[in-house]
């Protein structure tokens, strides 16, 4: 077997044990990695119901076949576990050196189970595994962490860990990385904190086997270059990500105000273009040829990363307007280790219920200076408010009550990212069946429905859409453990990706192999939810209700009066459903599942749910 | 006629601009716009009018507003 090592690790914090385990060819070419391996190994060895903030959960770090050799913008890793915010598979993607440090230690993913006694950091060096104390950081904050593991190790090892967030088991914890951002939006530092794993440390110093390193060598330098002059050339990075918070907002799909409204004359302050004019440095992923991490200063003065879904969720959906202070709602998220999507979404969530006369409390949208008091609090757990936060919306509008449910912005408990789809179908749709829940990397299609549709179209080509960008981006660039920004961004080939992988496998795959990876990665998903929720429905696959409200259409601009119509949208995703050979409930038929190779997964479902 | 424009990310520095009216022709189209315009024509952009979309060919009105972004995939 080339290309992949071939090796799991696992470790269990409870007995202070390791051990590697190998897997065969035929799992390596049928899950790849990443994601892939997450999505199967957690469904073989996690029984339904188990608490995700238990000791029987437990946590996947998984790379691809690519990872660790010069191939461009893959210096990311997959985290995953049962989520807790959620109740079912979630993952994420950070980009960090765990990426070539694990697979040069020998391994192409670990598991790690059980729960330490006491804050432990794991230190791995190739055939090495320490369970060092952790207890200098724990209480700490990332940004702390991370330096003091730097000034232990030095800057080329590969590094994940936590923040106060993850220690108090905030259910949208992140895990981060400073050698990237942050990853695993469904609550994966939160295991990590509930396991009193601090951090973990991965020096790697073998040779990762390749069917051809030579031809992989020369190819993956040259397209390093390559895509880092296309980039230059196409300047995307001047302002990153944060360029399309102008267009959203022009093209009235912008969160303002708890997605009440879809632009607002002040976003110009926000923009790319002002981010841009306050750039204080750039910073990107191991092996990224376009940086999009542009930091700025924050209102106290700390360097704080933005990017357009923090940006969006921070501010306008927040009503605020002033970028240091963004930058310093930023800054905490990223210092606790908090999702700043979901913490965008929850804050906004309980801004609207206090307007609406849902809930007692004194936070007002627009008050940048309660936000920052708030995030503290929710990350410390502290009194009633911080622990209500530190819930996250879908728990806090069950919470509330009367009906505030609607207006949580959330799919499947996971709060969606920076897109107001009160008029936009195809992106609701997207949100709605995103496997995980309201996740912006499965299938991001409002330029395809502006420039190739109608925003009033609710046809069937907008979810074989969806299913093409799900099959790319939460497909193939998951499973492979990829940015997808050169190719989206610049145009860079997919056909690049089975190349990478044929030369270091020495197979021949074409890109209708790696669709048929993606549809068993998003099947295996769905068998996760139905096992864990037997009695779903296809409401599950439904966007936050508030966008379906006349009462919260605009009232002016291009988009007034409009909202989404709820029977087109069922119809829509009827579409979706029978494209992807699903029932009527949104899970994969018996047939589609044998189809895919997963009749034995199947029958493990059906002990816990009917399938159709 | 006049029309304003506004450019979106990378297209500002590459035509100079963020957004700035201009006077066309009565009866210009999209495309007679995007001509007057200093950008890469060959780069995939997504071109809306008044927040919503428009064809090459279709015909403008005073005081509409364009708008050009290239292709994002998100944050």
């Amino acid at each position: 077997m080339k290309g992949w090592i071939g090796n799991i690790l696992r470790v269990n914090l409870t007995s202070k044990t390791y051990k590697k385990e190998s897997f065969t060819e035929e799992f390596a070419q049928k899950w790849v990695g990443g994601r892939g391996f997450a999505v199967k190994i957690l469904y073989d060895e996690l029984k339904p119901g188990i608490d995700p903030l238990g000791p029987e959960n437990k946590l996947v770090v998984a790379l691809g076949p690519i990872s660790g050799i010069p191939a461009p913008n893959t210096g990311k890793c997959i985290v995953a576990a049962k989520s807790p915010l959620t109740g079912f598979y979630g993952d994420g993607n950070l980009g960090t050196k765990v990426s070539d440090q694990l697979r040069k230690a020998g391994y192409d993913a670990m598991i790690v189970e059980g729960k330490a006694e006491k804050p432990t950091m794991l230190y791995i060096e190739d055939d090495k595994v320490e369970f060092l104390s952790a207890e200098e950081m724990w209480g700490k904050g990332t940004y702390f962490s991370n330096d003091w593991i730097y000034a232990k190790y030095g800057k080329n090892v590969g590094v994940l860990n936590i923040g106060q967030a993850g220690e108090n088991m905030v259910r949208y914890a992140v895990i981060r990385s400073m050698e990237g951002r942050a990853g695993g939006r469904p609550g994966i530092g939160a295991v990590m904190g509930s396991k009193l794993l601090k951090a973990i440390v991965v020096k790697g110093t073998k040779i990762i086997p390749q069917a051809d390193p030579a031809a992989m060598k020369a190819a993956g330098y040259g397209d390093l270059k390559t895509v880092h002059e296309m980039d230059k050339k196409s300047g995307w990075s001047i302002q990153s990500t944060n360029g399309v918070l102008a267009w959203c907002n022009e093209v009235a799909a912008l969160p303002v105000e708890n997605c009440r409204k879809t632009s607002h004359p002040d976003a110009w302050k926000v923009d790319g273009e002002r981010l841009n004019n306050a750039r204080v440095a750039t910073y990107g992923c191991p092996s990224c040829t376009m940086k999009c991490g542009i930091t700025i200063h924050d209102k106290e003065g700390h360097e704080s990363e933005l990017d357009y879904e923090n940006v969006a969720l921070l501010g306008p959906n927040l009503n605020i307007f002033e970028l240091d202070q963004v930058g310093s709602l930023n800054y905490l998220c990223d210092e606790y280790g908090m999702d700043t999507m979901s913490a965008g979404c929850t804050l906004s969530f309980y801004a609207d219920a206090i307007a609406r006369g849902a809930a007692k409390g004194d936070f007002k949208f627009g008050d940048a200076e309660r936000g920052k008091e708030l995030l503290g609090m929710a990350a410390r757990r502290e009194g009633k408010v911080g622990n209500l936060l530190a819930e996250g919306s879908l728990r806090m509008a069950k919470e509330f009550g009367n009906s505030s449910e609607a207006y949580a912005l959330q799919v499947k408990g996971l709060d969606i990212a920076a897109y107001n789809c009160k008029h936009i179908p195809g992106q609701a749709l997207s949100f709605g069946v995103g496997p995980m829940g309201a996740h912006h990397k499965e299938a991001w299609i409002i330029t395809f429905e502006l420039k190739n549709s109608t925003r009033d179209s609710y046809g069937a080509d907008k979810a074989a859409k969806v299913i093409e960008l799900q099959r790319i981006r939460g497909g193939m660039f998951e499973f492979m453990v990829a940015c997808r920004f050169p190719w989206i961004e610049l145009g860079w080939k997919l056909d690049n990706y089975p190349k990478y992988f044929n030369l270091a496998t020495g197979l021949n795959w074409t890109l209708d192999d790696m669709w048929k990876v993606a549809d068993r990665a998003y099947s295996m998903i769905k068998l996760h939810y139905i096992r864990e929720f037997p009695n779903a429905t296809r409401k599950g696959d439904y966007p936050p209700a508030v966008w379906f409200d006349a009462a919260n259409a605009d009232k002016e601009g291009p988009i007034a009066g409009k909202y989404l119509d709820v029977d087109k949208y069922d119809q829509l995703l009827q579409h979706y459903y029978d494209q992807r050979g699903y029932d009527k409930r949104g899970i994969p038929t018996k047939e589609t599942l044998g189809k895919l190779g997963l009749s034995s997964e199947a029958a493990a479902a059906e002990k816990y749910a009917e399938l159709s | 006629m006049k029309v304003t424009v506004k450019l979106i990310g990378p297209l500002i520095y590459a035509a100079g601009f963020s957004e700035k009216e201009i006077t066309l022709p009565d009866s210009a189209a999209a495309k007679d716009l995007f001509a007057r315009i200093k950008l890469d024509k060959k780069r995939p952009t997504i071109i809306t009018r008044n927040g919503g979309a428009v064809s090459a060919a279709d015909e403008l009105s005073e005081g509409d507003r364009i708008v050009i972004s290239p292709l994002y995939s998100g944050g």
